[in-house]
């Protein structure tokens, strides 16, 4: 791959970005709405602002939409059970830093 | 064009005789082992792919007998058949399929595509957001606090320039949008989250956010006090050693440290160390052996 003239800029955590409405998290993850209201109907993010009608997310809730679409159509999975992967995979990850950090 | 011979069968670790039940097993019990989203492997996804591809093909009765006709030819012949040849005598394309794998471009060996490439359908395809991927990205200390441009090689080859921004921490993520996984249907690219790690200082140690670095003193400006230079980060800066420090005194730089979580900086801590000449001129050796006979001094003793 070339170099780009304008290279791109390595941001903060993106947890210090705007919360965004829930047809930018469907945008940003490829999928249409009605499956990202599924997976938010299945708890597989919340909102982290906003008001009950107008309720705002996370950006990070778009990664974490693909993922569990990715794992349910790949492993032939359902909506429930792809959302407790991605959960599990979470607490798998929270305990493996945890591990390293004591090290 | 002569394009290497994939076993499909040794991929999923089934026999050439194996049920399509057992082969439906072997493939998604690999399939969980091996998908990116889960595993941490470095070659997960090469894997996955490669499972995906042999499950593609010996899923499908109609594609399987092919394949292995194929395999008896290449078998007797030592390599692929010319494709003509594998047209004339079976046709092509237009086989349908269950498989619910689906991958981004270029998913499929050349392998694949060349024999099995037209029909092979994918189940549930649509525009899908492509993975994020994880790089460690070792800085020094002064690359830490300084930021700047960084040109980055990933497993894959890829290699590209950041703008690294200034003031970063050990275990700070920081992410770059675009650069994860290809999206799959046309779905946007994943990102990439870099770790940050510092790298160990020839000069200077870390204590979380502080830095500790070992200041040398003649003994006379260790007794009589002195202005001397300590290297920082990002240069050097004057600091007053005290009359009387013995080795151990730590001195303070505020805010010459590394960046801090929330803000600020941490602090730099110079240890003086005394050090002594290792030879000396006959007048040096002189005014020495004056100070031994004129002090009283007891290093050891309980007034030190």
């Amino acid at each position: 791959m070339s170099t780009r003239r304008t290279p791109p800029r390595a941001t903060e955590e993106v947890a210090v970005e705007e919360a965004v409405e829930l047809t930018v998290v469907a945008r940003q993850a490829g999928v249409r709405i009605a499956l990202a209201r599924r997976y938010l109907a299945f708890g597989l993010f919340d909102p982290c602002q906003g008001t009950s009608e107008a309720p705002l997310f996370a950006p990070t809730c778009s990664a974490r939409l693909a993922k569990a679409e990715r794992l349910r159509r790949d492993l032939s999975l359902n909506y429930a059970g792809a959302v407790l992967v991605c959960e599990m995979l979470d607490r798998i990850r929270e305990l493996e830093d945890r591990l390293a950090g004591s090290r | 064009m002569s394009v290497g011979f994939k076993d499909y069968y040794e991929v999923l670790g089934v026999p050439r005789d194996a049920s399509s039940d057992e082969i439906r097993r072997a493939y998604r019990k690999l399939a969980r082992q091996y998908h990116p989203d889960i595993s941490q492997e470095s070659d997960a996804e090469d894997r996955f792919k490669e499972v995906g591809e042999a499950y593609e093909v010996l899923s499908d009765p109609e594609k399987r007998e092919r394949y292995d006709r194929l395999g008896d030819q290449q078998r007797a012949g030592g390599e692929a058949p010319d494709m003509s040849d594998f047209e004339d005598l079976f046709g092509r394309g237009g086989f349908g399929s269950d498989v619910r794998v689906e991958f981004g471009e270029g998913g499929f060996s050349d392998f694949f595509e060349r024999w099995f490439g037209d029909g092979a359908g994918v189940a549930d395809a649509g525009p899908l957001r492509g993975r994020d991927r994880e790089a460690v990205l070792e800085l020094s200390l002064e690359e830490s606090l300084a930021g700047g441009r960084r040109r980055l090689s990933l497993d894959d080859g890829e290699s590209f320039e950041v703008e690294i921004p200034p003031e970063v921490r050990e275990g700070q993520r920081i992410r770059i949008a675009g650069k994860g996984a290809a999206g799959r249907g046309g779905g946007p690219a994943g990102d990439l989250y870099l770790l940050v790690r510092l790298r160990p200082h020839p000069r200077f140690r870390r204590e979380g956010d502080d830095l500790q670095v070992d200041l040398r003193v003649a003994p006379w400006e260790a007794a009589l006090g002195a202005t001397v230079p300590v290297p920082t980060l990002s240069g050097t800066a004057q600091v007053r050693v005290p009359a009387g420090s013995s080795s151990g005194r730590r001195l303070r730089l505020r805010g010459r440290g590394l960046p801090a979580r929330g803000g600020g900086r941490g602090n730099l801590y110079a240890t003086v160390q005394v050090a002594v000449p290792k030879e000396l001129s006959d007048e040096q050796r002189e005014l020495f052996e004056k100070l031994a006979a004129a002090s009283d001094f007891d290093p050891r003793g309980s007034g030190r």
